[in-house]
């Protein structure tokens, strides 16, 4: 049962060509939770709605058998560097 | 699987139910003490099962007294290392705003402990919550006298152990301060336990499970979502949400004062094949989901975000 971590960043970098990506598994290891981090250039001109539907979309497979899922940011390069600049520790 | 994350969705394709975390109490807590706490847990957890248990206030001092020499025994045998304490993210003093909308961004609608202090600083109430602001509301509306001002804790992982233990500390460190209990918490006191208000009840999609539907469920979801301005499909009821993510959405909406409908999609009786519908209908794979004005805006991570953002206020003005 569960899906590991590293199925997760594949299919995310395989669709979704990330510049930024991390992926916590939030369950302890068991691969049923997971919290999400990603930045893309094919979020430009996307709200968030349709950012976060991308992302569903891109682990379509995996979905099947996770139990949780948390897009904890869903950000284009720009506004991930914006955000890097404003926070200078992270 | 407990789903009690702070933010995020649930994918609803596995079946699930709220279980008590079968966490063993630490041998240095008698059953008394523990039986005390439910008496706390009662003011903010209305539907709590445990009885209603009262303690003669003597009884009361000399156990927290005796909780409060234990405890500074143990602290230096790695108390903290040994039993996974928690320590709660605290505030300082934070004045209670006049403004409903003040308060909601001023603090937390997490869970943890909070302490609330009156006009001359004293503490008045020591209580545990699931939704920080949301009590601290409804204590403000029924006793604004004593509502100047309040200490916030945010617990990470809020389950009821962990909540318990913030609380014991926060009242440990009092009463080792001043050698008594708080007045609001002491036995007798209903000032602070909240009257289980008339909450809206959830709407249902169909008479029941035995009735054969004329109309497909897709066209009762649209109808649904067109006819109310807000609407949560959520994991439970919203007087009992079953996990984390919808627990903070219903918390996000009764924070904002909006009047929205919510739809329990694990009603297997009135809501049969709800989930499964909803899903194509809404191209969103988890729950909860929340409709606005007939559009989906998304899940718990979404309208956490706008939350945080201060985007909601004009997301329902609309």
């Amino acid at each position: 049962m569960g899906v590991t971590k590293e199925q997760v960043e594949s299919s995310l970098t395989s669709k979704l060509s990330p510049s930024h990506l991390e992926v916590i598994d939030t369950s302890g290891g068991c691969g049923a939770s997971f919290a999400i981090e990603i930045v893309s250039e094919q979020f430009v001109g996307k709200r968030l709605l349709e950012r976060h539907r991308m992302v569903n979309a891109a682990l379509e497979v995996e979905m099947k058998e996770i139990h949780a899922l948390s897009i904890k940011k869903a950000l284009t390069p720009d506004q991930w560097k914006q955000q890097q600049q404003s926070t200078p520790s992270a | 699987m407990e789903c009690f994350s702070i933010s995020g969705s649930c994918v609803s394709n596995l079946h699930f139910h709220f279980t008590e975390n079968g966490h063993s109490q630490p041998p240095l807590f008698n059953s008394q003490f523990t039986a005390f706490s439910s008496l706390i847990l009662s003011s903010n957890f209305p539907n709590y099962p445990y009885p209603f248990i009262l303690f003669p206030l003597q009884t009361l001092l000399h156990l927290f007294l005796a909780y409060s020499k234990a405890l500074e025994r143990t602290q230096s045998s790695s108390f903290g290392y040994h039993f996974g304490l928690q320590e709660p993210l605290e505030t300082e003093l934070v004045t209670v705003p006049e403004a409903t909308d003040q308060l909601a961004e001023n603090l937390p609608s997490d869970s943890g402990v909070y302490a609330v202090f009156d006009s001359n600083s004293e503490l008045q109430f020591v209580g545990i919550s699931r939704n920080i602001a949301a009590s601290v509301l409804a204590h403000r509306k029924s006793v604004p006298e004593l509502c100047s001002s309040v200490k916030v804790g945010v617990v990470a992982e809020p389950d009821r152990t962990a909540l318990t233990q913030a609380w014991k500390s926060w009242m440990e460190e009092h009463i080792k301060a001043t050698g008594k209990v708080p007045s609001g918490n002491e036995t007798g006191n209903t000032t602070w336990i909240r009257q289980a208000p008339k909450k809206k009840p959830d709407l249902r999609l169909t008479p029941g499970r035995h009735v054969q539907l004329t109309v497909p469920l897709e066209e009762l979801i649209d109808r649904l979502v067109k006819e109310n301005k807000v609407v949560a499909f959520i994991k439970g009821s919203r007087s009992a949400p079953l996990c984390g993510f919808s627990q903070r959405v219903v918390g996000i909406l009764e924070n904002q004062g909006v009047d929205y409908e919510s739809v329990d999609v694990l009603d297997e009786e009135y809501n049969c094949g709800l989930r499964e519908t909803l899903k194509k209908y809404s191209n969103w794979p988890t729950f909860p989901q929340i409709f606005v004005n007939g559009e989906l805006v998304g899940g718990c991570d979404i309208l956490t975000s706008m939350h945080e953002n201060g985007e909601l206020d004009g997301l329902f003005k609309k």
